[in-house]
């Protein structure tokens, strides 16, 4: 079942926040690699000196925004966790929305109402692609449907318990 | 610098919508009679030491000339920009070039059609995940709701009862366990998830089984019940017997 022994949630967030800037960083490094060597003057010498520069410059700004962004989803999504008493992805699509709308705060009520729909949007097709990835990966490892019985711990209603739910390898 | 203010005044005169066009040019080419005017001599000399270029098809020398000319001069060069501009534009329209333009056109439009379908694909996954009664998570959320009103699982775990699914790798425990299978022709799904409650240490799994209604199309559920160790279930609904 499980192999830690603590919750997951508090220490996910800080999790989140490193992975994001981390995808930040090398994401925005190699688009800012290739842009300041395309826009730096002709020459081997000057393309990599401005490479070097833009991706100095701009990829920790990129990962930072990033793992604001993420920082604040894990947060948000681990303090709904706590409130509702559920894992569901309904918190995931929630917490997309108020990260979409608190970071756009300083742009007033429209913008905000906008950035959570794009937010919510998001990471709703985040969960499709993972919901879809889940369930096709784990249609290749089952075999045909088995006549499953109904469990032990029913029939006597008393509450007899089984040795062991055979049938346990049949969920994916 | 005459000439580049002239140029300037040439160039906003060009401007898309013809109101900006045509307000524009009439304070500007008063001023431009103010100016040249005056300096009607200088530019004569400036014109012989610049060399014509052709800008868009008419050389500079036609647009520097004097006083009450230059709305002529200006009508002019505007009507050679328009005239010149429509040759450039018939000979641009080949059939080889409408032919590639519909190419582009047709390949643009397959890649929208795509994204939109994978786009539309995604969300409809998501919908049917979150809305529709056969879904794994809906089940979970029914069953969880019966067992945080049924009494006894409430002395055994404690007041606000959470529940989870398996655990994955990022740490996030959305996926709930799920089996489908058909029995006598009805589709039925079995869920099994945890409950853990404010007791320390205490740690219950959950198993619930939904049939497929045939009339409603609705699911119901066949079963429910915790398995709080090995040793102690705790049966929160039992249907089976409404079954022939």
């Amino acid at each position: 079942m499980e192999e830690y022994a603590r919750e997951p949630c508090p220490w996910r967030i800080v999790d989140d926040c490193g992975g994001a800037f981390t995808m930040g960083v090398i994401g925005g490094g190699v688009f800012q690699a290739i842009k300041g060597f395309r826009n730096a003057p002709v020459g081997i010498r000057h393309r990599f000196r401005g490479s070097v520069n833009a991706v100095r410059i701009r990829a920790p700004q990129i990962g930072g925004s990033f793992a604001v962004w993420g920082g604040l989803f894990s947060t948000i999504d681990c303090g709904l966790v706590r409130l509702r008493g559920k894992e569901d992805p309904w918190n995931s699509i929630t917490s997309g929305a108020l990260t979409g709308a608190v970071l756009a705060a300083r742009s007033g009520p429209l913008a905000m109402v906008g950035s959570a729909m794009m937010g919510g949007i998001l990471l709703a097709l985040i969960e499709g692609v993972g919901i879809l990835l889940t369930r096709y990966t784990a249609q290749q490892f089952r075999n045909a449907p088995p006549f499953l019985e109904d469990p032990n711990q029913l029939t006597p209603k008393e509450g007899a318990p089984a040795p062991g739910y055979p049938n346990y390898q049949q969920y994916h | 610098m005459l000439c580049a203010f002239l140029r300037v005044v040439q160039h906003m005169e060009k401007l898309p919508g013809c109101l900006g066009g045509q307000l524009l040019p009439h304070f500007v080419h008063t001023k431009a009679c103010l100016k040249t005017q005056p300096l009607r001599w200088g530019l004569f000399e400036q014109k012989k030491t610049v060399h014509p270029r052709t800008e868009l098809g008419f050389t500079r020398k036609t647009f520097c000339t004097q006083g009450p000319d230059p709305q002529k001069a200006k009508e002019d060069s505007s009507k050679q920009v328009s005239v010149h501009r429509n040759q450039r534009g018939e000979t641009g329209l080949s059939m080889s070039q409408k032919v590639k333009e519909a190419g582009r056109d047709f390949s643009y439009l397959i890649v929208v059609f795509f994204g939109v379908s994978i786009t539309g694909a995604l969300l409809y996954t998501v919908f049917k995940e979150l809305f529709s009664s056969s879904s794994p998570n809906i089940i979970y959320g029914k069953a969880l709701g019966k067992c945080r009103a049924h009494p006894e699982v409430i002395s055994v775990f404690g007041k606000p009862l959470k529940g989870y699914g398996e655990m994955s790798r990022r740490g996030r425990r959305q996926h709930v366990s799920f089996v489908e299978y058909v029995k006598n022709g009805l589709k039925r799904i079995r869920v099994k998830f945890y409950i853990e409650g404010s007791e320390p240490g205490r740690q219950g799994t959950v198993h619930a089984e939904v049939e497929e209604n045939p009339q409603s199309g609705q699911f119901e559920f066949r079963y429910v019940y915790v398995n709080v160790t090995p040793m102690r279930s705790i049966i929160i609904e039992d249907n089976r017997s409404q079954e022939s």
